[in-house]
């Protein structure tokens, strides 16, 4: 299922915050407008596909403050930077903390949509890479001590022989737990078992 | 003593006693005589009997002339003499009374009425007075001196060799100085009239006249107007022209034998003469003639009675040290010599000016000197004023223009530091400008039929087009030039212009910015732009000051109002304040509390505030923070407003 992107707009300009909302509409995308970073802040944590086009200097606590409460929260939606001051610094910091871009206002609605697609597919690659953590890791949890033991000595490489050998079991139970792992992980092969083995270590550290 | 002897006589009357009383009073009473006859004879032997003089007048008593000599001969005879003397005037009264019928009378009158007080001087005043006691000498008083005086060369010398002891000093009563004069004051003068009378005294002096007056005959043409009635007489000098002067010795009866002192018939003349009037004696000054060459009346009777002292120590006549003739001098009567027109410079050094008011130059000389050094001076000081006046005010124009090229620095200097928030002031409304027009665009290519959101978009987009040519528009009036304004204006508007300019700077800085006005009318006269600077130059100060400190302190707070009758710009920050060592220099330029600061700012501020008759002060712990007040007056008095509907 495809919830389409919501974008957030904030920015304390009332004509320009309109002026965005209403391009952006036109443009098709749906999008949603706030006055301040707490207006923003208020609403649930949003699980929906988007990003935030985010005025530098706001009232309160600045878009950069926002981007770190975002962070906080786990709430990954990425941010892109709108500033009518093209203040060097404050680009650089901003850029570091992780935002997606930093746009000069006014901003052409070419370099916008651009922005903002890439935005999204960022959002949309870090939402199926969480999916999938999220799946693997109930796969994974789904295996027994035993289980999860040969299955990393087999994503390790090693024969079943050295597995039975570096656990201290028969060679025929590691094939018994190994079978039943490879069921529960959905894997036909070892190939695909060391595969997904190695994607779980990797989206762990992530 | 009276009363005792008195007292005496009352109480004791008993025989002896009335016998001692009678005895005492009749001895007093001798006592009493015998001082009488001493003090008598005191004062008759200390003191020399009195010399009789008889002063013998040719004319009336009252003639002028014999009362300004007798003047002078008193002078001469002085205190000392006037005790031992005893003097008799008498007045032959000639010419009214002559002849010798009259003097036989006259003769016998003076025999018996000084038969026993014989005078010991005579002094004969006159040569009518003269001639008639030679006559009657031998038979009045013989071999008495006699001192003559007022008595012309010329006769003394037509009488027989008078005897040594009839002395005096004659007089000059010549007319040919006089006639002189008015002929060199007059030099367009023709004609020359001479006026006599028809008494015998007239004739005389007509004769005198006739023998003077021929060594001018080549010069003017002389007439004589000699006993006429005086009507004739004034009628005549009355038809006189500019060519003719005018010379009398006045006279004594007319040709009606109407008579006259003499002058008053010159004065009459005066009065009706055309032509200027010259006359002989000093007694003629002042009733109009011009002037003439005289004997002083006074300065005779002054000789005669210099003669007469030296008699009345007992020289003997004949040894007498004669005083010189007494001489003539020039009197003039200024009035006349302006009314004639006659050449100042003519007239001599010495002569005898009458009637001149002295100019007020000369009687106040040193006052004149005195006053116009101090109008010199004045208009000197006047002139050292109005040019000083003239240096201050260029200095004033150069200050002036100096002052506003500085405030224009500090301008551009500001707009310089606020072009962050320039730029993002301006950048707002553009951003919302593409966008929309980027909207509407999508909107037409999608088709269907979206007019009424068009619409709206371009009423947006209008909308903010003139936001932005606001934020240009002050700006513009912030850097351009711009001489000192005196017009009235809302500080309260003023100060909204400038808000968001402040405010986006503000947020650049990560400061809290507010400003707070008044919700009332806040009018005022000076100049609005410098207010503006003045406003955005404390609040720039205030977010520099507030620059480190924590963020609940990061705050400039701005308040407009009216406190009282005057007008308050408040503008207070929560940085670290201004340590006391610093605030009394605060406001002079260039000292500077910040690192690479210029110093000017507050001292422009302070001009600035200044100039509109306002005060800038501050207030600071040095540890809170500060406020800067600005204070003005309110311009509200004697404006007019319109009252606003409702």
């Amino acid at each position: 299922m495809n919830i389409p992107p919501l974008i957030h707009v904030v920015d304390d300009d009332d004509s320009l915050r309109t002026a965005l909302l209403r391009l952006l509409e036109s443009a098709g995308y749906e999008a949603r407008g706030y006055a301040s970073t707490g207006e923003f802040l208020l609403q649930p944590p949003l699980d929906r596909p988007g990003c935030v086009l985010l005025d530098l200097r706001l009232p309160g606590p600045s878009g950069l403050d926002l981007q770190d409460a975002l962070a906080h929260h786990g709430v990954g939606l990425p941010v892109i930077f709108l500033t009518g001051h093209g203040d060097v610094a404050s680009s650089v910091r901003a850029m570091k903390a992780g935002a997606v871009d930093f746009l000069a206002k006014p901003v052409e609605r070419q370099t916008l949509f651009e922005a903002i697609d890439r935005a999204l597919q960022l959002d949309a690659r870090a939402r199926t890479n969480r999916l999938e953590a999220e799946s693997l890791r109930e796969r994974f949890a789904s295996l027994t001590k035993r289980e999860r033991e040969v299955v990393d000595g087999i994503a390790a490489g090693q024969l079943n022989k050295q597995v039975a050998h570096e656990l201290g079991m028969a060679e025929r139970t590691v094939k018994l737990h190994r079978a039943h792992a490879m069921e529960k992980l959905g894997v036909t092969s070892a190939a695909e078992l060391g595969g997904l083995a190695e994607r779980f270590r990797r989206l762990s550290e992530e | 003593m009276h009363r005792s002897a008195l007292s005496i006589l009352n109480r004791r009357r008993r025989g002896s006693d009335l016998r001692a009383s009678r005895r005492f009073v009749r001895w007093t009473a001798a006592a009493m005589c015998l001082g009488l006859l001493a003090a008598t004879g005191e004062l008759a032997s200390s003191n020399p009997p009195l010399t009789n003089v008889l002063v013998l007048y040719s004319n009336g008593r009252l003639l002028p002339a014999n009362l300004e000599g007798d003047r002078g001969f008193r002078q001469a005879v002085g205190s000392l003499d006037a005790a031992r003397v005893a003097p008799s005037y008498e007045f032959l009264d000639a010419p009214r009374f002559s002849g010798p019928a009259f003097e036989s009378i006259y003769a016998a009158y003076l025999r018996d009425k000084y038969a026993s007080q014989a005078p010991q001087v005579i002094v004969a005043v006159g040569e009518d007075a003269l001639s008639f006691i030679v006559r009657h000498r031998d038979d009045l008083f013989p071999r008495i001196p006699i001192v003559h005086a007022g008595v012309g060369q010329s006769f003394l010398s037509s009488l027989a060799q008078l005897p040594a002891d009839i002395v005096g000093a004659p007089a000059d009563f010549s007319f040919e100085k006089t006639i002189e004069t008015a002929l060199n004051w007059h030099p367009n003068a023709r004609r020359l009239i001479i006026v006599t009378g028809a008494s015998r005294q007239d004739h005389a002096l007509e004769a005198q006249a006739r023998s003077e007056v021929t060594r001018f005959a080549n010069r003017v043409q002389v007439e004589f107007l000699t006993g006429l009635p005086t009507s004739a007489v004034l009628e005549a000098l009355s038809e006189l022209g500019s060519d003719a002067v005018v010379f009398t010795p006045g006279y004594f009866a007319d040709g009606d034998g109407r008579v006259f002192d003499p002058v008053q018939s010159v004065t009459a003349m005066a009065a009706a003469s055309n032509a200027p009037l010259y006359g002989p004696f000093t007694t003629f000054i002042g009733v109009g003639v011009v002037g003439g060459s005289m004997p002083s009346f006074e300065a005779i009777g002054r000789q005669a009675g210099e003669i007469f002292h030296q008699i009345l120590e007992g020289t003997d006549p004949g040894r007498l040290r004669l005083p010189r003739a007494v001489p003539q001098t020039l009197h003039v009567d200024w009035r006349q010599v302006r009314r004639w027109g006659i050449d100042e410079a003519k007239i001599p050094a010495d002569a005898v000016v009458h009637f001149k008011r002295p100019t007020l130059l000369e009687a106040y000389r040193t006052e004149a000197v005195l006053l116009s050094l101090l109008v010199v001076l004045q208009g000197a000081l006047i002139v050292g004023l109005l040019i000083e006046r003239r240096r201050r005010r260029s200095a004033e124009e150069t200050e002036r223009a100096q002052r506003d090229e500085l405030a224009r620095a500090s301008r551009l200097a500001m707009a310089g530091e606020l072009t962050g928030s320039i730029a993002h002031e301006i950048n707002q409304p553009l951003g919302a400008i593409l966008s929309n027009a980027d909207a509407a665009e999508l909107i037409l290519e999608s088709g269907g039929d979206r007019n009424g959101e068009l619409r709206n978009i371009l009423a947006d987009i209008r909308r903010d087009d003139l936001r932005a040519s606001e934020v240009v528009r002050s700006l513009r009036s912030l850097l351009a030039r711009h001489e000192l304004e005196h017009r009235p204006f809302d500080l309260g508007d003023a100060a909204r212009d400038v808000e968001s300019l402040l405010r986006a700077e503000a947020e650049e800085r990560g400061v809290t910015f507010t400003l707070a006005v008044e919700p009332i009318p806040l009018p005022m006269v000076g100049d609005r732009v410098h207010m503006q600077q003045v406003l955005i130059n404390l609040a720039l100060n205030g977010m520099d000051a507030v620059a480190g400190v924590p963020e609940d302190r990061r705050r400039v707070d701005v308040a407009v109002g009216k406190p009282g009758n005057g007008m308050a710009l408040v503008v207070r920050d929560r940085g670290h304040g201004i340590l006391p060592e610093h605030r009394p220099r605060l406001f002079e330029p260039f000292y500077s509390t910040k690192n690479g600061g210029m110093g000017l700012g507050l001292s422009i501020a302070r001009t600035l505030v200044e100039a509109q008759g306002g005060r800038i002060s501050v207030e600071s712990d040095g540890s809170t923070g500060s406020v800067f007040t600005v204070t003005l007056a309110a311009g509200d008095r004697g404006t007019r407003r319109v009252e606003e509907p409702a």
